[in-house]
């Protein structure tokens, strides 16, 4: 993919991420920041569907900017044709991983699987 | 002259004594994006502790409910507020906004872009996350 494209997707991802957890933090905020974070108001959360989804949307913006930031930062250190390859492919890897597992819980959480 | 005597690598990347206030931001930025990602990962752990249940979840809001826990994410609310900020800034100046007319380069030859409009963006960003640090602490304090 060219560069241009990927920037134009960190930026995008960024601005909708910053929208996204706005909400997620003013919910916090709605109830109070400890009684918000008990355990059945989090578990409240991801039961209401909605809400689940925004949390899965958040994941992945932020997973797409945050592990692209990494790749923008490591190829700024050093430049290669190997090196390049490695650190694009390594963070596409760890970035599929992390919403991979972050979906599990949020799946699993919203099914009634706990 | 080979080419790796020019690469000052790490040490050149995070000094931030030369090219003003722009330097500084284009290492907080770097610096508080790795740092969220380390606490976007984290958090992506701590939520999973709900799989374990009430017990497993409430053992592991005992570890992030201390002093220190509430220390950490009041520097995240800071390093998140800040790099939002200055990450807005920047996406305008890539989009040619607020960066200036294209001119004749001439003695003492000021970059355009690195102009007053830029350098209020980036201490804003710096106040404002300032700001949002000792509103979280507040709120985490219940002061």
């Amino acid at each position: 993919m060219r560069e241009s494209t990927i920037m134009k997707i960190h930026y995008g991802t960024a601005l909708a991420a910053v929208a996204l957890v706005a909400v997620h933090i003013l919910m916090r905020l709605t109830q109070g920041f400890a009684e918000s974070l008990e355990y059945e108001s989090v578990l409240a959360n991801y039961k209401f569907i909605p809400y689940a989804i925004m949390l899965e949307l958040i994941l992945i913006l932020l997973s797409v900017h945050g592990f692209n930031g990494l790749r923008v930062i490591l190829l700024e250190l050093k430049q290669g044709r190997l090196y390049e390859k490695a650190v694009s492919y390594g963070c596409l890897a760890a970035m599929i991983a992390l919403i991979a597992y972050g979906s599990r819980t949020i799946i699993m959480t919203n099914m009634g699987m706990v | 002259m080979p080419q790796d005597e020019n690469k000052e690598g790490i040490g050149g990347m995070i000094n931030p004594r030369r090219y003003g206030i722009e330097r500084v931001a284009y290492l907080l930025m770097r610096l508080s994006g790795l740092g969220l990602l380390a606490y976007f990962i984290g958090h992506i752990y701590e939520t999973s502790t709900i799989l374990r249940g009430q017990v497993g979840w409430n053992e592991f809001l005992e570890l992030t409910q201390t002093t220190e826990g509430h220390a950490i994410l009041a520097i995240v609310i800071a390093m998140c507020v800040f790099h939002t900020v200055n990450g807005i800034r920047v996406m305008l100046g890539h989009g040619g906004v607020g960066v200036g007319k294209p001119a004749r380069p001439d003695y003492p030859y000021d970059p355009a872009s690195q102009n007053y409009r830029h350098k209020i963006g980036i201490y804003s960003a710096i106040v404002l996350a300032a700001v949002a640090m000792m509103y979280g602490l507040a709120v985490m304090f219940g002061e």
